[in-house]
């Protein structure tokens, strides 16, 4: 099963107001895997997962995920792809107006029809997994940065995802925050057996935890594979972003 | 160094620092004044600052004036013209040109407008017959927000507009001893125009900046995304609450406003014109009919809508940063101020000429 593509990206290129940000993307995600999308600022990562995960409409190319092409699918179809995924938007894309229980109830409010005692108690369980059980009644205002994607991650498992997509995760975060959050990710791979696709360009954090990365320059695939691969494959780029070509 | 060699010539050698513009300048508009085919000689700059390049590059732009560079003065300001945008045409586009940009930018915009709100109206109707999809209590939670905070305001406002409505007419009125008229006055003016109007106008102010912020903040936050991606319909979700309730509370509380109005002339009719409770009361039972109250209510419905609308489409359309929220906000309610007043006067010509 684990061989199993849980998202295949053909000959994507997009882009927005007539300007082309991604040019010809193939690429494949295993399922349990951490896939890490990595590049310079500006290069396409963020654009590429938004139109995975389809806030954006590509302008040619297919994209299936769970061997669906999600791009010829009717609304309620594609409704039921994004119940089995999760993301973990960069600054926690909390909806302000809510408390903290109230903004992880919402995916069990509309999508369940669960007792809200029983609500309460899983609000409570995965608030517990990401070690913030006092910021129940907190709004988001009232949070830290950390405890904001950390509450953003709470809310995006609470569905039990099959795949998570989290946009730079530990973009603004001190070192051992980052640590602390790279060990929740790896937990939940391994416990919960998540697939996860990761925007970043944290090196210590890609080092930790990264299964396969693909590496985007101005928009185009130049490295897709392990990192012992992208060692191996001597592109000028990749050693200067990871530092490998220092003397 | 800067010289005027002659009358229509001005002339810079050596180093033409940016701190040089100042007085460059000077003799600029001096010799602009008073030469009919003026000269600027820069052959002999050696070196210019990048500000001073941004200048020549500016008065280049002037055809009148002749100017006369060095080779790599003149590759400086090509290269500057080039690099901040004035290089291109779409920079220097005729009156003409920026007129079809205008107008068909507006038309684009009235095109997304519609659709936006089409959409609007399917998702509320759609929520009215299945809750799904929108958060529990939220429509209530919206009302209390709309309606129930906004009636000291509106209750404060009518009565005085009433007060001092009948307190300018009342004089007229005394003078042909048509007192009792002042009843048909406040009672028609309150509730075919001064409280849909009022009402409206102050919830716009309200509600609708409010409407257009929270949407534009959830945009720029990711919050919508965030929606989408938990397959919820942002539309349905944040919405469709605002409009249904805004539909329920609106009429409310124009009623509140057209009652609290008339009582304003009832306190002018009684201290200042003379009239007993008896009079008034009778008399406003005369005027106040059924088809006034539906004129009234009618209006107050789709206003309502209006405010909703155009707060969402300001809101959603949104881009860049914080200040672009306030942007949203400011044009939200001067659009919905304008369209309600439009609204207003076409409904009036056709009911009053009964089309």
């Amino acid at each position: 099963m684990d061989n199993e593509n849980v998202i295949e990206i053909k000959n994507l290129t997009a882009g927005f107001d007539g300007r082309t940000v991604l040019y010809d993307i193939s690429l494949e995600v295993k399922r349990n895997e951490i896939f890490v999308i990595l590049g310079s600022s500006g290069g396409g990562k963020t654009t590429l997962l938004k139109h995975i995960i389809g806030l954006l409409r590509p302008e040619k190319g297919s994209i299936s995920i769970f061997g669906k092409n999600t791009l010829e699918m009717e609304v309620d179809e594609f409704e039921s792809i994004l119940k089995r995924i999760g993301m973990l938007f960069q600054g926690g894309a909390l909806l302000n107006s809510m408390e903290v229980w109230e903004n992880i109830a919402i995916p069990l409010e509309q999508h369940t029809d669960l007792e809200n005692e029983v609500i309460h108690r899983i609000i409570r369980q995965k608030l517990s997994l990401v070690n913030l059980r006092d910021a129940y009644y907190l709004l988001p205002s009232e949070l830290s940065g950390g405890m904001k994607k950390r509450v953003s991650l709470a809310r995006a498992i609470v569905m039990d995802p099959e795949i998570l997509f989290f946009d730079e995760p530990t973009a603004g975060l001190d070192p051992i925050t980052s640590a602390d959050l790279d060990k929740l990710i790896l937990d939940l791979k391994k416990k919960l057996g998540i697939t996860l696709v990761i925007v970043t360009h944290e090196l210590e954090s890609i080092k930790r935890i990264a299964d396969r990365i693909i590496y985007l320059q101005k928009g185009k695939n130049i490295f897709c594979g392990t990192i012992e691969e992208a060692k191996k494959a001597g592109i000028e780029e990749i050693d200067r972003f990871f530092g490998w070509n220092k003397d | 160094m800067i010289k005027k060699t002659d009358i229509n010539t001005l002339k810079v050698t050596g180093d033409f620092s940016n701190d040089m513009i100042s007085e460059f300048k000077k003799h600029y508009n001096d010799l602009k004044k008073k030469s009919v085919k003026p000269v600027i000689d820069l052959s002999e700059v050696e070196h210019a600052g990048t500000l001073a390049v941004a200048f020549l590059e500016f008065i280049s732009r002037n055809k009148k004036i002749e100017i006369r560079t060095g080779e790599s003065l003149r590759s400086e300001i090509d290269k500057f013209a080039s690099e901040s945008g004035y290089g291109n045409s779409e920079a220097k586009l005729s009156f003409l040109d920026r007129t079809v940009v205008t107008v068909s930018d507006f038309f684009k915009e009235l095109v997304s407008f519609t659709v936006l709100s089409a959409d609007i109206f399917y998702y509320s109707i759609g929520s009215v017959f299945n809750s799904s999809g929108r958060r529990k209590g939220s429509v209530f939670e919206q009302m209390l927000l709309m309606g129930n905070n906004a009636v000291p305001i509106v209750a404060l406002l009518s009565f005085l507009i009433g007060l001092v409505l009948s307190l300018q007419s009342a004089a007229q009125l005394k003078q042909f001893g048509a007192n009792i008229y002042i009843v048909d006055l406040i009672v028609i003016g309150m509730i075919l125009e001064m409280g849909p109007i009022l009402t409206s106008v102050i919830i716009a102010g309200r509600t609708g900046s409010a409407i257009a912020a929270e949407i534009s903040t959830m945009k720029i936050t990711e919050e919508l995304d965030a929606l989408k991606v938990m397959a919820l319909n942002p539309l349905k979700y944040v919405v469709a609450p605002k409009m249904l309730s805004l539909t329920v509370c609106l009429p409310i509380l124009t009623i509140l406003s057209n009652l609290v109005g008339i009582l304003g002339g009832f306190v002018i009719g009684i201290l200042y014109l003379d009239l007993s409770f008896d009079m008034f009361f009778n008399r406003t039972i005369e005027v106040m009919t059924l088809y006034f109250w539906w004129q009234s209510m009618l209006k107050s419905v789709l206003f309502s809508w209006l405010i909703v609308l155009i707060g969402a489409h300001f809101g959603f359309k949104v881009k860049g940063g914080s200040e672009a929220v306030g942007k949203a906000a400011t044009s939200s309610v001067v659009a919905a101020i304008f369209a309600i007043i439009m609204t207003d006067a076409v409904l009036s010509l056709i009911f009053y000429f009964e089309w």
